[in-house]
């Protein structure tokens, strides 16, 4: 099947892809936008602004108890927070807060705390501000303050410190990984990461690659190029070395971009945030890989296929929606079964041929697949380019000769029969 | 021997039959002519003995086989669309079609330089396809056509669009080809290009074929009572004349059908008391071009009077 036509074929696509410059752009600047916007949002998540909080209260001890625990608290140590205090009863707290709203709105006060003498029973506080919507203020204050209303609450009651400290403590929810391995690990947030990453550069990536060869499809039929290539090659052996060398190009891509996953699996260079930390190994990546080769030639063909059947890439856009939602559904199925990787959806998905390109290696990276659900997604997806091909070459064949009107789906089912 | 046999070729596109039953055999180191107009189906046939289309029914053998990719191999063909790849280097170009016809190396190389500098265009090997203009690229498509050397060579319409020089220039190399023992096949619309250069042809009309065989014996056949004239003056008076059967202007020469063949004595004999300068007088001679009018433009006529 490959001979030295289309050898040629794939190298003068290879020629062309790696030297391109969307290529050199996406392969390097894709992983720098992927890592700078996790690194900006942790940036802007630390850079908090300075806040002013006024904290009232309806007694004076109260006032005292909370002055003592957030003045000592860690929250004072970078100096991002100033608090001043306040003690007055609920119908004052009206006046106060119309007296506030200027300086409120101005930003010059940030919020005001209200805890209510009700918040000893119910732990009901309130919160007044321009955004009161700020998850990252509430999580700071909700420790300090929750620890002044139990100390409160057990106050008058005897408690030894241990049971107090426990009355105090938050839940930790750890949850833990069950494989068939011996060891039950602690589930990391890593492979949560991973998979998203997974998905979005398989999306990616089948995207881009489908486009440019559908494109490369048009321009040879438009520039009439392939009527002198069909002189030296057949319309198959065209077709299987422009998969092919698309095919490559996708997956040297594909490598440079998951490169720095497969050096910190492999090596002990990089040392990641003990809650980052990925347990996958290099064989979820080996099969990651090979069921992607596997895809990109079912998927190619079909973007092929589509590119013969059309003259010019507007036709080609709108007449390529069926191959587009064979790559978007199984992206949202990824993305959405990351949170539920045993639904009855993502069962099928991930055996489903095409479906399986991109659910099966995500599921895997979240949850443990037995291997010989491994072997047969990739025997299905395998089978299916077998029959897919001869389909989506029949099509080509007729098709990147024909030029004029745009074709009806029903003619293009009939050039099936054709004996062209 | 013929190189090349075409058997019974038939094509149809939906209702439309395009090839309809075409044979003819192209002989060795020839220069082959595929005739006709517009529309004629000489695309078509070319495109099923180029193994483009699949011919609904008939063969077409090489030397005694039916061809496949080993005929492939050997041709050069230039089609009628042109096309290139716009963004590749214009050696790179070059190198391509030949490596897809299985030539590649230091020789390929050497040979796309030769003919670069031949046709003028080497200093602009480096550059890309899309930045040179139109006759240029036609050069950088027909180079591709004959780099590999190859034993046959078909041409569709190879002249359309080329300058005078150009043209020279190809058909200087299309005749050194034929010295060589290649073999040439090329259509054409233009019957005097085909006059003056093949020693074959076959008109096609309506997918059929109307005419084939060696071009001095289809003359020969045809140009019995003809004449082909040039001439300076008025030869109006000729119109009522008893011994002429028909007049045709073709422009530069006139061609003059009698009654009988042994009339063209008495013909310039006229022709010189009525005071018409005689520039050039052929007996029995009949371009190409009356040949097709006469027997397209009667199968026209025919169908025509069919349908009224």
């Amino acid at each position: 099947m490959v001979n030295h036509r289309v050898l040629a074929v794939i190298k003068r696509e290879l020629k062309e892809k790696l030297m391109s410059k969307t290529f050199i752009f996406m392969t390097i600047l894709l992983p720098l936008i992927m890592f700078g916007g996790i690194g900006i949002q942790l940036l802007l998540q630390r850079d908090e602004a300075k806040s002013t909080i006024a904290l009232v209260t309806e007694s004076p001890s109260l006032t005292e108890s909370f002055q003592t625990e957030l003045l000592s608290s860690d929250l004072m140590k970078d100096g991002k927070y100033t608090f001043t205090f306040y003690t007055m009863n609920r119908d004052d707290l009206k006046g106060f807060l119309d007296k506030k709203k200027q300086t409120l709105l101005d930003g010059d006060l940030t919020g005001i705390v209200f805890i209510p003498e009700s918040a000893m029973k119910d732990k009901k506080i309130e919160y007044y501000s321009k955004t009161p919507t700020n998850p990252s203020l509430s999580r700071r204050l909700e420790s300090p303050l929750n620890k002044v209303l139990i100390d409160s609450y057990f106050h008058n009651r005897s408690l030894s410190l241990e049971e107090l400290n426990f009355a105090r403590k938050g839940i930790d929810f750890a949850g833990f990984k069950v494989s068939k391995e011996e060891k039950i690990s602690e589930a990391a947030v890593g492979n949560l990461v991973l998979s998203f990453i997974f998905s979005f550069l398989l999306y990616l990536s089948l995207l881009m690659t489908g486009q440019l060869m559908l494109q490369s499809v048009i321009e040879e039929k438009s520039n009439r190029i392939v009527e002198v290539i069909i002189s030296s090659v057949s319309p198959k052996e065209l077709m299987t070395g422009k998969i092919l060398g698309s095919a490559i190009t996708a997956m040297i891509q594909m490598v440079i971009w998951l490169s720095p996953i497969i050096l910190i699996i492999s090596t002990t260079l990089f040392a990641l945030p003990a809650e980052l930390t990925v347990s996958i190994t290099m064989y979820h990546i080996l099969f990651l890989l090979l069921n992607f080769a596997i895809g990109l030639i079912l998927y190619l063909s079909l973007f092929g296929m589509m590119g013969s059947i059309f003259d010019n890439p507007q036709d080609a856009q709108s007449g390529m929606w069926p191959i587009m939602l064979l790559i978007m559904i199984p992206f949202f199925i990824a993305v959405s079964m990351m949170q539920n990787p045993n639904s009855p959806i993502a069962n099928v998905a991930s055996l489903l041929p095409i479906f399986s390109i991109m659910v099966m290696p995500i599921k895997a990276t979240v949850v443990e697949v037995p291997l010989w659900q491994l072997i047969m997604c990739l025997v299905l997806n395998t089978a299916t380019i077998f029959l897919i091909f001869p389909i989506a070459g029949k099509i080509y064949r007729v098709g990147i000769l024909r030029t004029g009107r745009k074709p009806k789906w029903s003619e293009v089912v009939k050039w099936l029969k054709y004996k062209y | 021997m013929y190189a090349l046999e075409v058997k019974n070729l038939t094509k149809t596109f939906d209702k439309l039959v395009a090839v309809d039953n075409a044979s003819f055999e192209v002989p060795e180191g020839s220069i082959f002519g595929l005739i006709g107009r517009n529309g004629a189906g000489k695309t078509t046939t070319i495109r099923m003995m180029m193994g483009i289309y699949l011919p609904d029914s008939g063969e077409v053998v090489l030397r005694g086989v039916k061809v496949g990719q080993e005929f492939k191999n050997q041709v050069g063909y230039l089609p009628e669309e042109r096309g290139l790849y716009k963004k590749m280097k214009v050696l790179d170009t070059l190198l391509y079609f030949a490596e897809l016809k299985g030539k590649s190396g230091r020789d390929a190389h050497k040979k796309a330089e030769e003919y670069l500098k031949r046709f003028e265009l080497y200093d602009r090997r480096l550059s890309k396809i899309e930045d040179l203009s139109k006759g240029n690229q036609q050069k950088i498509q027909f180079i591709a056509t004959i780099l590999h050397d190859p034993e046959f060579i078909i041409l569709d319409e190879p002249f359309s669009g080329l300058d005078p020089i150009n043209t020279n220039l190809l058909k200087e190399i299309i005749l050194e080809m034929k010295q060589r023992g290649k073999v040439i096949i090329f259509s054409t619309h233009l019957m005097d290009f085909a006059e003056k250069m093949c020693d074959h042809v076959v008109m096609i009309d309506h997918g059929k074929i109307i005419l084939k065989g060696s071009l001095n014996d289809i003359k020969s056949k045809y140009a019995q009572r003809n004449v082909s004239l040039t001439y300076d003056g008025d030869i109006s008076f000729l119109k009522s004349n008893p011994i002429v059967d028909k007049i045709a202007d073709y422009g530069n020469t006139t061609g003059i059908r009698l009654k009988e063949s042994n009339q063209s004595q008495q013909l310039l004999k006229m022709l010189i008391e009525r005071n018409v300068v005689v520039k050039k007088f052929n007996a029995n001679d009949i371009s190409l071009q009356e040949i097709f009018i006469e027997l397209a433009g009667n199968e026209t006529n025919g169908k025509e009077a069919r349908n009224g």
